[in-house]
């Protein structure tokens, strides 16, 4: 039996669209989403006593934060528009105006890519921070034995145990100061296999300083003496993390052998100007000083987490206007709900940010 | 679909309210950032007002941009039980891992002295410089 369709005197449930529910519907699981994040960092903050606040420490820029919200503003404004024109059959006008937002959209992933570089540049990373100050110390030596390995692997390639490719680091030494006719290039190759050697022997020191808990001022040549001695931890002042971060600063300049004073004579050894001070300061380059930040590696883990979806929502949001964008002059007004639809998926990517950047910069 | 959405057979332009909304957000963007850098006495007074800016933030952008003023009830059988379980999270945590009760052995509690001393050390030397 046929029958003409008659529009229906009964309308079941909600009057929207199917898509616009749908896409609310996931709104309202993507609420729940990053408030298990965002509720999570309220909840570890408050029972963290000594969380890092201060912007010196955490490396939180709230000029960049401050631009990023505004920067999202703006495009939430531009879909919004872009809508409005849409519906009043200016599709060129419409297609502009996502462009415009979808430029935003990028914008904020390049200032939020800038902060992050920040962040790698310092060691903010979840599991790289130390918390106290032996931490920091362990930190430093324990980089500091990794640049060594690297200097040393890089200079002997084909030995590939340390201790094989140290064996050789010396035997070079001998060899090439030995020779009387050394070349320009071998007498080179000497410098620079004896300034690795000589900030090899200041890794050795500065770790066993560390190790041991030792001052810096406690010359190295005593330490096994030290080592027999009864209660030698009592009379000798311990490690600190200012001597080391300040030998580490040192380094970088290419300045050895600053830090060992005789413990009978009490005064400093002069800083001798070094000959190889340049060679030294290149192969320091990769060392860095280290500072605690009690909590920072729950600070990081929160951070990049709450930061890190946030960015992988607003690159999902880019890809749909991508795809909306593709229809180029085909865009009419039946893609009103679809347009309507991607808006309310970006509105919310605003909203997260609206509350993320309070949390993480303001307070 | 076979159902029309209205909106889109007899529009009326909405860009002076859109416009006017998005002002309204700047403005309350550029008050988040001036208490921040106005130094408050307080961090829960800070807490305060850069929270109740932030709701304003988002009832705007929901209301307006959003378009849920201008829907039905259907919006709270939405968006009521995702509030719920969004306040109830940190609500139920809080007396969890956000409180101690007794005495906690955690390293980051013996650290906190030497952290004291750092924070001091560098406000003493914030202060010299300045």
């Amino acid at each position: 039996m046929t029958h003409a369709v008659a529009a229906p005197t009964l309308k079941m449930g909600i009057p929207i669209s199917n898509a616009k529910l749908g896409m609310w519907l996931f709104l309202g699981t993507e609420i729940m989403f990053f408030t298990a994040f965002i509720g999570t960092y309220i909840v570890m903050r408050m029972g963290s006593l000594g969380w890092p606040t201060d912007p010196h420490v955490t490396h939180i820029n709230i000029a960049f934060g401050g631009i990023n919200t505004f920067v999202l503003i703006v495009s939430s404004y531009f879909v919004v528009v872009s809508h409005d024109c849409l519906l009043n059959h200016q599709y060129a006008k419409a297609w502009k105006f996502m462009l415009y937002t979808l430029l935003l959209g990028c914008l904020f992933l390049g200032i939020k890519s800038l902060e992050y570089a920040g962040k790698f540049e310092h060691d903010i990373l979840p599991g790289h921070i130390p918390e106290n100050n032996r931490q920091a110390m362990d930190k430093v030596v324990g980089q500091f034995g990794a640049l060594m390995d690297r200097h040393l692997a890089k200079a002997f390639p084909k030995k590939e145990k340390r201790e094989d490719q140290k064996a050789e680091l010396d035997t070079q030494i001998e060899t090439l100061s030995k020779k009387a006719d050394a070349t320009a290039s071998e007498k080179k190759q000497l410098s620079q296999y004896q300034a690795i050697a000589k900030l090899n022997s200041e890794y050795i020191s500065l770790k066993e300083h560390v190790r041991g808990n030792l001052s810096l001022t406690v010359p190295y040549d005593k330490f096994d003496d030290i080592r027999k001695e009864e209660h030698a931890s009592s009379k000798y002042a311990p490690v600190t993390l200012d001597e080391v971060n300040h030998k580490v600063e040192e380094l970088r300049k290419g300045v050895v052998g600053t830090h060992e004073q005789s413990i009978d004579e009490g005064d400093h050894k002069a800083k001798e100007p070094n000959n190889d001070s340049e060679l030294i300061k290149s192969l320091a380059s990769g060392l860095r000083s280290a500072q605690p930040i009690l909590y920072g590696n729950l600070f990081a883990s929160n951070y990049f987490l709450m930061t890190g979806f946030h960015a992988i929502h607003v690159i999902i949001g880019l890809f749909m206007f991508l795809l909306i964008l593709m229809k180029g002059s085909r865009l009419s007004v039946d893609d009103a709900i679809l347009v309507e639809n991607i808006g309310l998926y970006w509105h919310f990517v605003d909203l997260v940010w609206i509350f993320l950047f309070p949390l993480l910069y303001i307070i | 679909m076979s159902d029309h959405n209205p909106a889109v057979e007899h529009h009326e332009s909405h860009g002076s309210i859109y416009f006017r909304v998005f002002i309204a957000l700047c403005v309350f963007t550029l008050i988040s950032v001036a208490a921040d850098l106005v130094h408050l006495p307080s961090k829960i007074l800070l807490g305060a007002i850069v929270l109740a800016v932030a709701v304003a933030k988002a009832l705007c952008v929901l209301m307006y941009f959003m378009h849920l003023k201008f829907e039905r009830a259907w919006k709270y059988l939405l968006l009521a039980p995702t509030t719920i379980i969004a306040l109830a999270l940190p609500v139920s945590l809080r007396p969890d891992i956000g409180s101690s009760y007794y005495f906690q052995d955690l390293q980051q509690l013996k650290d906190y002295p030497e952290h004291e001393a750092r924070v001091r050390d560098a406000l003493k030397h914030e202060s010299g410089h300045h």
